[in-house]
């Protein structure tokens, strides 16, 4: 290998910024540009989903960032040093590149496809091994497929060595052009749920291409929906764009049932429960009934001494002496701490309840969740700066 | 019907040709030296194969890089097309003698002429194979970062195998098929046995039958394994 | 001497300098070593051309026709049974290889020398450039359309005639060009079997003709594979309408 080769290897295994500035792509005569004058930095470290409809230029602006389209006026930066400056086949060694057809090559096995960019930059043999099996397991696939071809593989499981190939040099950077877009919707909820958690471990810079909001939501820690002629309609996080969208297009473009979106990005945990008054079979009603007056929850719920809930005291249940072993109304709609407030919601709707106890992992009573708390948080101040990264959100 | 075309004295047979191939004949039909024989095949042998594989060599040197050059960049789609046409068209008979007519007698004559035959599958073969090739993996390979020229041995050549190993091949069973005829231009070929029949007689010229289509199929034979050798195992198999 | 070196002797003139004329009124084109294409004997002499056009055209179009009907009977019958096409591929695959030329003599010992040798061999040639095209165009039709002509309730034999074959026309068409061009070229040799054609024109008699005669045959030649080229696309065009429509 040439000396220069070696001393190619990515420095940094940390996650570098990546800035758009004034960007603009034209092509050939044509007044309206692929992508016109885009602003917007993408934190070290987050997901960045660019989003749009067909042909409003958000594959252009990815592939701008490693030069697989050049730039007709403008910078971008990764890590504050302009793409313009390095020469095209050095600068894509150092970013991840993963494409929807994932391009496998099919004259080479697996573990030579994951291989293929620290060959590049001039890798000893041993260490390429290495990293090829570390990031199998990492991917979850059988460090046997190694030696397989990819016409041998299924979809799936292309599309994971597609993802391998592109982390194998460590890159800070990496661009994902509507990578999971070819997979049917069970699987690909999985892929990016595993994502999600690799993404936790890693870390790393992503630029994010697709056209389904759904997934951008989920998947993002910023969004960028862009308009038709490549222009930034807005440049937000899934909370804000689902609250405050800028203008119209945005609107329709996010959907009508942009309230229920939100409910996806957050957990019961996230927000404050009702207490409710707890019984314990064989407790004298008196104190129970004590326990009611001023209580946020009208009826008292029944728990075991474990504080497992078993259901809800009526008005004839405390007309007796003692709480009795059986409750009148039976428990209902039963949620965990984990839940997506998205599915408490439904479960909510559905069990035709006021209120669900929602436990703990031990299933020990938690709180209380009502349709009145889950509108209030909505509207709350709390609910607009309070967000959670991507990877911390619920997903599956 | 063959009585009348040919020497009575010197019927035509399997059994004739073949010993016309292991024993020089004790006599020719114009009388004087021997003729056929094992070593006399062997040199013509020897001499068809040379002129074959140095045609082969300068088609490739010339066909080959353009055509991959073509075919990568994805442009002169109507050159390489047309050239391919064009090339089936040319008259090798008139080839040849027009080459030794106008230029004269030569081995190097020659193998210009059958070059020049051999140019055009080998060129069309490469730029249809590498257009061929499937843009996915291409687009992966350059997002990547390897160079042009990378991609182009890398990814596009080993994928393109197939299409320019038939174009290979056919370029050399054209290239053997004419270097028969190069008797004509002054170089000695197994088709001597076949032109100047009136000296070897009818076993000699089945012999030179048999010969040529011997040697072209053992062409055939070597470049098709060849063909496998050269094909990745990632394009043979499929789904378990 | 022996007649093999008189007639290297005469071929062995090199022509160094094309463009130096000598008064060629009183010289026949024939005796000008120098002049690498005399229009007038050229015009004059035509006529002589016309005899061995036709003894080519014979060769071609019989050649061709009767590759043909062999192949595509092959083809269909490689079609409906899968085992038939490698061992199919194959054989016709040695017959390819197998150079024109030396396929005439190893007819030798059947048919002899002379036209029907000819044709045999250039018909074997043609065998499986026209049988793999013929089977790659069945093979290319869309399976959809096939299911779809299935469901309306065609037979077999109606989905073959009335669907496949319509559609694999262009394929099948292109084999053909192929091997009617490829043919046209080939043909000139089938002097050296006694078959005649152009070839005549070029080498007789253990004689190479002189540069103008091989120069007209030779164009004659090119001439007459591109016409069928020509031909053989217009025919393509007519036979399938719709991909005009789809092409404007």
């Amino acid at each position: 290998m040439p000396a220069e080769e070696v001393t190619e290897e990515v420095s940094s295994a940390a996650a570098s910024a990546v800035r758009y500035e004034n960007a603009t792509k034209r092509y050939g005569d044509s007044a309206e540009a692929a992508v016109e004058r885009l602003n917007l930095e993408v934190p070290a470290g987050e997901v960045c989903v660019l989003v749009g409809p067909s042909g409003c230029g958000k594959t252009t602006a990815m592939r701008l960032v490693n030069r697989t389209v050049e730039l007709s006026e403008g910078d971008v930066l990764i890590g504050g040093e302009s793409v313009r400056e390095r020469d095209p086949a050095r600068l894509r060694r150092e970013i991840g590149y993963v494409i929807q057809e994932v391009g496998l090559f099919p004259h080479r096995t697996i573990a030579q496809n994951v291989g293929t960019v620290p060959q590049l930059l001039g890798w000893k043999k041993e260490r390429t091994r290495a990293r090829t099996a570390e990031l199998m397991e990492l991917i979850g696939l059988d460090p046997e497929l190694g030696e397989r071809y990819p016409a041998q593989l299924s979809g799936g499981q292309q599309q994971r060595v597609g993802v391998a190939r592109a982390l194998a040099a460590d890159p800070p950077v990496m661009l994902m052009d509507e990578p999971f877009g070819a997979i049917d919707p069970i699987n690909r909820e999985r892929l990016q749920n595993e994502f999600l958690r690799l993404q936790a471990e890693i870390r790393k810079t992503i630029l994010f291409v697709t056209h389904d909001i759904d997934e951008a939501i989920k998947m993002g820690d910023r969004i960028a929906i862009m308009r038709k002629g490549g222009h930034l309609a807005q440049f937000a996080t899934p909370a804000e764009l689902l609250m405050a969208p800028a203008d119209e297009f945005v609107e329709d473009f996010v959907g009508a049932d942009r309230a229920l979106k939100r409910l996806a990005l957050i957990r019961v945990s996230d927000i404050d429960l009702w207490e409710a008054p707890l019984a314990y079979v064989g407790q004298p009603t008196a104190e129970v009934r004590a326990k009611l007056r001023g209580a946020e929850v009208a009826y008292p719920l029944l728990v075991d001494s474990e504080r497992r809930p078993l259901g809800w005291l009526s008005e004839r249940d405390l007309a007796a002496e003692t709480v009795p072993a059986q409750p009148d109304s039976p428990l209902g709609p039963l949620l965990d701490r984990d839940d997506v407030m998205r599915d408490a919601l439904a479960d909510l709707l559905q069990g035709e309840a006021q209120y669900a106890a929602v436990t703990d992992h031990s299933g020990r009573i938690d709180g209380v969740l009502s349709v009145e708390i889950i509108s209030e948080f909505l509207a709350s101040p709390k609910a607009k700066t309070d967000e959670n990264s991507a990877v911390e959100r619920p997903h599956g | 019907m063959i009585g009348s075309l040919l020497p009575p004295f010197l019927p035509a047979s399997i059994g004739g040709a073949i010993e016309f191939i292991f024993e020089p004949q004790s006599s020719s039909v114009t009388g004087g030296k021997k003729v056929g024989g094992f070593e006399q095949v062997v040199e013509l042998t020897i001499t068809q194969l040379e002129l074959t594989l140095l045609a082969l060599a300068v088609a490739l040197v010339v066909a080959l890089p353009v055509g991959l050059y073509l075919g990568h960049r994805g442009t002169g789609e109507l050159l390489a097309i047309a050239i391919g046409n064009a090339g089936r068209a040319i008259p090798e008979l008139a080839l040849i003698a027009l080459m030794a007519v106008v230029f004269g007698v030569g081995f190097q004559y020659v193998t210009i002429a059958l070059a020049v035959l051999g140019i055009p599958p080998i060129l069309t073969n490469a730029f249809v194979g590498i257009r061929q090739v499937d843009r996915a993996p291409i687009d992966a390979a350059r997002g990547m970062g390897m160079t042009e020229a990378e991609i182009l041995f890398r990814v596009e050549m080993p994928l393109a195998i197939p299409t320019l190993m038939a174009g290979i091949r056919g370029a050399t069973i054209a290239i053997v098929a004419t270097a028969t005829i190069a008797p004509l231009a002054g170089v000695l070929t197994l088709g001597d046995f076949i032109i100047n029949r009136n000296v070897y007689g009818a076993s000699g010229l089945l012999a030179g039958g048999i010969l040529v289509a011997l040697l072209a199929l053992v062409l055939e034979f070597s470049l098709a394994a060849l063909q496998r050798a050269l094909t990745s195992k990632g394009l043979k198999v499929s789904a378990a | 001497m022996d007649s093999r070196l008189l007639s290297l002797a005469t071929v062995g003139e090199v022509g160094k300098s094309f463009f130096h004329e000598r008064t060629s009124e009183t010289l026949p084109c024939q005796a000008q070593e120098s002049k690498l294409f005399c229009f007038d004997w050229a015009k004059e002499n035509i006529g002589s051309f016309g005899m061995p056009t036709l003894q080519h055209l014979e060769l071609v179009v019989f050649s061709v026709l009767a590759g043909f009907a062999i192949a595509f009977v092959l083809a269909l019958l490689a079609h409906r049974r899968r085992w038939l096409r490698a061992p199919l591929l194959g054989a016709t695959g040695v017959l390819y290889t197998v150079p024109s030329i030396a396929f005439f003599f190893l007819l030798l010992p059947i048919t002899g020398l002379g036209r029907d040798s000819v044709i045999i061999a250039l018909s074997a040639y043609t065998l499986q450039i026209i049988y793999r095209n013929t089977l790659a165009g069945l093979a290319n039709v869309p399976a959809a359309v096939k299911d779809a002509a299935r469901g309306m309730g065609l037979t077999d034999r109606q989905i073959l005639w009335r669907v496949e074959l319509p559609l694999a026309t262009p394929e099948i068409v292109a084999g053909l060009r192929i091997a009617t061009v490829s043919t046209v070229a080939i043909a000139t040799l089938a002097v050296l079997a006694s078959g005649g054609g152009l070839g005549v024109k070029i080498y007789a008699g253990g004689n190479l003709h002189f540069a103008t005669s091989i120069i007209v045959a030779g164009g004659i030649a090119i001439l007459m594979a591109m016409s069928f080229d020509v031909i053989l696309v217009g025919i393509q065009r007519l036979a399938t309408p719709w991909r005009r429509t789809a092409e404007s």
